[in-house]
């Protein structure tokens, strides 16, 4: 035996242990994780989502959101996510067998998502704060969004879409009006979806001490 | 449309493909050729195969510019991007182990076993990350997993494979020299095999995933230790008592920064995977000083310090300015270590502020605004120095300069001391 096949034959045994407990074990249990069925209402857990938010998971993908917000909450006591209300409890696997790409997050730069949807309900407030984060959060660092929206003029009757509530700079000029993309309507409806506000079994709420 | 969320993808994705994967595949490509001690043949398919990796790169970044990026750090390139990528590697890969299928020496040497392996895992860990991440998509709550492995075998089995196999050639070559122990050689190379791959997932602590995936990352973290100290004693002691050549050698100093770094990335790796602390600066921007150091302090030190060795011997032609030499390595050195030192210290205190339940959102963000703008300064530095180098390579290139007689050296070679490098 040449050797490079006795060589390479141990670099795959070693190597390959690491390829079974990171790749194969992944795919072979947690890629099969079923919802679980809610007995009061006959839905399930996590609930099924929009297809305009299915959307709006590629326009937060495409944009990089990722890159600053995470989507993940940590268990208590190793982290203080709970105890700063980022969520009632701790994430689990089962929470994204929705989505098509986890956007678990590694920096935040940016505040964390994965509760958005349960804080903030009013898609309009969503709109204004994409279009100008600093016209919401004044220290805001997050860029502006601006080219997910139309502006322009209104033609017989304003767009029942279009973002109210637009102050001082950012307001359009009478007459005008900043109507939504179907991209920025997608990334809102995908937004408003971030909610791990119902009980898995894998996951209890710590009790209060 | 060019907002932070795009570029940044965009040009960590250049970084690590444009850059690092390019530099230690050529590395790589000499490395296997001159220890295996026969020519590369058939060098048009090698060359076609860069050619179509560049083309590869350019769709990929163009991909995530126009909104087709992908959310996995070192996987950003779109799928038909990737695709690309990997026909190109493949083709690399088959040239490197039909080389070493062929190598002349009986055992193979340590540098060897360091480039045979980064070949063998590079492909690998790529091709089953793209085919469960992008081109057959698993469920979302295993690909965090998956690509956790990626990131750390990119990291450590590809890139720091390569950079370490090119440490173990060229320090002995340049203080002219045996490597002082070959079984330590061998006990760092498969410790460093077992440990490195697993540690991808200490970054996840407290994470939506199994704990006993990420308890096995944060062992894997700290036993990395072991292989990096057995590699770090075993340069040293085969530099002890040289290191003077670093005055005058542009190799041997890059070489020595990246020593350094790579002991203190490993220790920073290790420290910081602990529970206790990574709950604390695990999103904030210490991991990016711990990247800062890995990537630029010991990776692309080593492949600064090798480009200098290995180009004026294929291209029989001496660097044509020792000066910009020397703006390369001092812009690069300064650049590191302001990096370094400000996403730590503006990482800790953002990490605590998110930690601290008196603590607000804003207030983490308003400790760390001034260490970004520290790193803003350590980026501008890093562009100043790699311009010096690519000035430096692009004369070379064109054969500027009279022809010399012997290596450019930073400063006169001291007599009494060994000759480096034969040339």
């Amino acid at each position: 035996m040449n050797k490079l096949t006795t060589f390479i034959i141990a670099i795959v045994v070693v190597f390959g242990f690491s390829w079974v407990g990171l790749v194969a074990y992944p795919v072979s249990t947690l890629s099969h994780l079923q919802p679980l069925p809610d007995e009061d209402t006959g839905g399930a857990f996590p609930p099924t989502t929009s297809g305009l938010a299915v959307a709006g998971q590629k326009v937060y993908a495409a944009n990089g959101c990722v890159h600053c917000h995470t989507q993940q909450v940590r268990f208590s006591p190793l982290s203080t996510d709970i105890a700063k209300n980022l969520g009632k409890r701790q994430s689990v696997a089962r929470d994204y067998i929705r989505d098509h790409t986890p956007f678990f997050g590694s920096s935040r730069i940016g505040q964390d998502l994965t509760n958005y949807g349960v804080k903030e309900t009013d898609a309009n407030a969503i709109h204004r704060h994409l279009y100008e984060p600093r016209s919401v959060v004044e220290w805001s660092s997050m860029p502006s969004f601006r080219y997910l929206y139309n502006y322009r003029k209104i033609i017989s009757q304003p767009s029942a879409q279009a973002i109210q509530g637009l102050t001082g700079p950012n307001a359009p000029k009478p007459g005008y009006e900043v109507v939504p993309s179907p991209e920025a309507q997608a990334l809102v409806a995908y937004l408003l979806s971030l909610k791990q506000n119902y009980p898995l079994p894998e996951s209890p709420e710590p009790t209060a001490k | 449309m060019l907002t932070y969320g795009r570029l940044y993808p965009a040009a960590m994705s250049l970084m690590a493909y444009g850059w690092a994967t390019p530099a230690a595949i050529g590395i790589g490509l000499w490395l296997i050729s001159r220890t295996s001690q026969i020519p590369l043949l058939h060098t048009t398919i090698l060359t076609s195969a860069g050619i179509i990796w560049n083309l590869g790169v350019l769709i990929g970044t163009c991909g995530i510019l126009i909104g087709d990026g992908q959310p996995f750090e070192l996987l950003a390139f779109p799928s038909y991007a990737t695709v690309i990528l990997f026909v190109a590697f493949a083709m690399i890969a088959v040239w490197v182990l039909f080389t070493a299928w062929y190598a002349r020496n009986n055992k193979f040497s340590l540098a060897q076993c360091f480039v045979i392996l980064a070949f063998v895992s590079f492909p690998w860990l790529f091709c089953s990350a793209n085919l469960v991440l992008l081109w057959h998509p698993i469920q979302a709550s295993a690909q965090g997993v998956v690509a956790a492995w990626y990131f750390g075998g990119f990291n450590n089995l590809w890139l720091g494979a390569m950079a370490i196999g090119a440490m173990f050639y060229l320090i002995p070559k340049a203080v002219d020299r045996p490597i002082y122990s070959e079984t330590l050689g061998q006990l760092s190379f498969w410790t460093f095999l077992l440990f490195a791959a697993w540690t991808g997932m200490a970054r996840y602590i407290g994470g939506p995933f199994p704990a006993w995936l990420v308890s096995a990352g944060v062992v894997a973290s700290v036993l990395a230790l072991i292989p990096t100290f057995s590699i770090a004693i075993n340069i040293h002691m085969t530099l002890h008592g040289q290191y003077g050549v670093a005055g005058w050698c542009p190799t041997v100093r890059f070489l020595a920064v990246a020593l350094f770094s790579l002991v203190f990335a490993a220790v920073f790796a290790a420290i910081n995977a602990l529970p206790d602390v990574s709950a604390v600066t695990n999103f904030s921007q210490v991991p990016k000083a711990q990247q800062i150091l890995g990537f630029y302090g010991f990776f692309s030190m080593v492949a600064f310090g090798a480009i200098y060795y290995i180009l004026p011997r294929t291209y029989n032609w001496e660097w044509p300015c020792s000066s910009l030499i020397h703006w390369h390595f001092w812009l690069a050195l300064a650049g590191i270590i302001l990096g370094t030192v400000s996403a730590f210290l503006g990482g800790f205190l953002q990490g605590f502020a998110l930690f601290d339940i008196a603590n607000t959102f804003r207030s983490s963000l308003e400790f760390v605004t001034p260490f970004l703008f520290l790193s803003m300064l350590y980026s501008f530095l890093i562009l100043a120095s790699n311009v010096a180098f690519a000035s430096q390579f692009v004369l070379m290139l064109l054969k500027s300069g009279k022809p010399k007689t012997g290596p450019t050296f930073l400063a006169e070679p001291i007599e009494t001391s060994h000759e480096p490098a034969a040339v």
